[in-house]
């Protein structure tokens, strides 16, 4: 999960590295005041949760406190990447002399912690490293590990940092990478770090990921309300729905509601659907062990869609059970009913129990199941899928 | 033979009184599963499903010699309870929740390998060797004994993988959930090796998802291997930079897409499959046969 850029700075200050000493403001009216109050100018940075702002229009420098409150009004009312814009930090304009990189973030291959850093910052980090190998440097640290001086200055030295400011950067580094350990960074990271005319080193953005799985022991995570936040980019109104629900979903521009187990299936069945000729209408994961109420409301969001034309249903019951899953599918039948033709496929952990459950329910009322061609494990996935694609097509 | 677990296996259950706990426990006694201890600190002395429940993993191992643990309790508790059996000297820990912090997966990592264990997991729906011993939550209808070892990121394609090739009689020797969390405990070339050196298997199925690295790590291994793999990626035509479900299955850049993957792969010599069904019909044309005749 990702921090605003005013909330990361204020870790990074927690932990001994400067930032720039920006003022949070939230209407034209505000913004005027933060300018008039950092001498009459300002850099308005919008407080949005990508990447790539600049290029957006979403950050601008402004040179007088009207010009502040109009600048402020187009980026109050503008939508920068897609985000409404709720909140601008003015930090003061600084002298810049040259700009760094500085960034922490985990090796998977590794295991380990990396250290990056680079001569050359304000730039996408990724892709300039891609073109210029040498002048980014890694150094990988133990999870276990404490990081020491002699280490930082290690990397300020390949940074081929000034001896007079090697102190100060490797201050920084060693709170960058305290900081990182401590709220269970996925990534943080100084883009740029600015030498100013005057000498000094200074954050002027800051940009840190949390892991979500770790909340729990993060209490000032908590108070600013991460664990709410999606990752990146903007909602459909269903997909806002299905994550109320609890439930992982993406809306993508097919006909086919899939309606798969986990995960794995999921990302999977929307590959198979592909191949035999269809298109999904989204992505969607129960999680594990969904109750019968989540399961139904899976099956309401692929039913109201009205761009899905045929529902595709595969449950291999493992942590899920087939009688929890057949009695999702039945209370939907029972309290929404299904207007949409809908193949499936219940195998796995119970599966004798959820077959007896639908055929119990389909004896009480017939009407209820007559869109629906239901398999068991006699049945390969794959003519599922197959058949999901063409009832499709009849229906289009 | 098979890997990572057998009917030998001693195993201990690690939160064997919780409501998963006893519910798996069960379930695996059932199926013939050789569960001989459990653990459960300050519940010592108790009985689940009649077998002995030890404060501590070292009390369980010298009363009972346990050499394999399963995991059965709350992420945050993970950490510790891992760090326990392979301190202990278990050197097999199957870790079946999900969820764990990141950091504790990295640092149980560690501890296995100064202690030369091997961690299996988080979020992973555990070990089968079909007919043997059933470690986890997976559905045994899918599974029968055979000649195939299968290894996967996810639960419900371990599922589906197995289901194929045993409807088409091939059976499997032992199918593994790496488990779907970002950093897990073992990684495909740690456990395609362990099918190279077993003398059952004859071929292994490796299933991986967009995301990470860790389908890419395998490249070296798959070519030094001389059974043949058959590799599956889901996420062909996942949408860029969505999310799709497991935390780990994030495409960053051009790196760790299905494309991408399969190229890695197939250069090192694994064959793509597409679907499931394609398995079989692969295995056919290495002139590898089924144990049993299907109609």
């Amino acid at each position: 999960m990702r921090l605003f850029e005013y909330e990361a700075k204020q870790l990074f200050k927690e932990n001994d590295i400067p930032v720039t000493e920006g003022i949070l403001c939230t209407s034209p009216a505000e913004v005027r005041n933060a300018v008039n109050d950092l001498d009459g100018r300002g850099v308005l940075k919008v407080q949005i949760l990508s990447g790539g702002r600049g290029k957006a229009g979403g950050i601008k420098v402004v040179e007088s406190p009207d010009e502040a409150e109009d600048v402020a009004e187009d980026l109050f009312e503008a939508k920068i990447k897609g985000y409404p814009v709720e909140k601008i930090l003015v930090d003061p304009v600084l002298n810049i002399r040259r700009e760094y990189y500085l960034g922490v973030t985990i090796d998977r291959a590794k295991y380990k912690i990396v250290v990056i850093g680079s001569q050359t910052g304000g730039v996408d980090i990724e892709e300039f490293a891609k073109k210029n190998p040498k002048k980014v440097f890694k150094e990988s640290f133990e999870i276990d590990e404490d990081m020491y001086s002699f280490e930082a200055y290690g990397i300020g030295l390949q940074m081929k940092f000034r001896k007079d400011k090697l102190k100060k950067l490797a201050s920084i580094i060693l709170g960058l990478h305290r900081a990182f350990k401590r709220y269970d960074c996925k990534l943080a990271e100084i883009n740029p770090l600015v030498e100013t005319e005057e000498g000094d080193l200074i954050a002027a953005d800051a940009r840190m990921s949390v892991y979500s799985d770790a909340l729990f022991r993060q209490p000032e995570l908590m108070e600013m309300d991460v664990e709410k936040r999606h990752e990146e980019g903007e909602m459909t109104p269903r997909e806002k729905e299905a994550r109320e629900n609890g439930i992982p979903y993406l809306d993508l521009d097919g006909n086919i509601g899939m309606f798969p187990g986990g995960a794995g299936f999921g990302i999977m069945g929307n590959d198979f659907i592909n191949y035999y000729g269809g298109k999904p209408a989204n992505f969607m994961d129960s999680g594990g062990g969904p109750s019968p109420e989540k399961l139904a409301k899976m099956l309401e969001l692929l039913d109201e869609n009205p761009n899905v034309k045929a529902i595709f249903g595969a449950r291999f019951g493992g942590i899920s059970h087939c009688d929890d899953f057949a009695k999702g599918v039945i209370k939907f039948l029972k309290d929404h009913g299904l207007s949409k033709p809908m193949v499936m496929r219940m195998t796995g952990n119970n599966w004798e129990e959820g077959v007896r459950l639908f055929d119990e329910a389909k004896k009480e009322s017939p009407e209820l199941f007559e869109r629906i061609e239901a398999h068991g494990i006699e049945t390969p996935i794959e003519d599922i899928a197959r058949r999901a694609v063409e009832m499709a097509k009849e229906a289009e | 033979m098979a890997i990572l677990v057998d009917k030998e296996s001693r195993i201990l259950v690690q939160g064997m009184t919780g409501s998963a706990g006893q519910f798996h426990t069960k379930r695996m006694i059932e199926y013939g599963t050789n569960i001989v201890a459990g653990t459960s600190p300050g519940k010592g002395g108790e009985l689940v499903e009649g077998i002995p429940v030890y404060d501590t993993v070292e009390f369980a191992i010298d009363s009972e010699g346990v050499d394999t643990s399963v995991i059965f309790l709350p992420a945050r508790f993970v950490k510790e309870a891992a760090i326990e059996a392979i301190w202990a000297g278990i050197k097999m820990v199957l870790v079946i929740p999900e969820h764990i912090p990141i950091f504790d997966m990295m640092h149980i990592r560690k501890e296995a390998k100064r202690y030369g264990a091997t961690v299996i997991g988080g979020n992973t729906p555990g070990i089968i060797s079909p007919g043997q011993a059933n470690l986890g939550i997976m559905p045994e209808i899918a599974f029968k004994r055979g000649k195939i070892g299968t290894v996967s990121r996810s639960g419900s394609i371990t599922y589906y993988i197995a289901d194929t090739l045993t409807r088409t009689g091939y059976g499997e020797t032992t199918c593994v959930g790496l488990g779907g969390d970002p950093v897990l405990g073992s990684t495909f070339d740690d456990v395609l090796m362990m099918f190279e050196e077993d003398d059952e298997t004859e071929a292994v199925v490796m299933c991986g998802e967009i995301g990470g690295v860790y389908e890419e790590m395998a490249r070296e291994t798959i070519s030094r291997m001389k059974k043949p793999v058959i590799c599956m990626i889901g996420g062909v035509f996942a949408p860029q930079g969505k999310r799709m479900g497991h935390a780990g299955a994030i495409i960053e850049g051009s790196m760790g897409t299905a494309k991408s993957k399969l190229k890695v792969l197939e250069d090192a010599g694994a064959k793509p499959a597409r679907t499931f069904m394609e398995i079989p019909r692969i295995l056919e044309s290495l002139g590898i046969d089924p144990v049993e005749q299907v109609s």
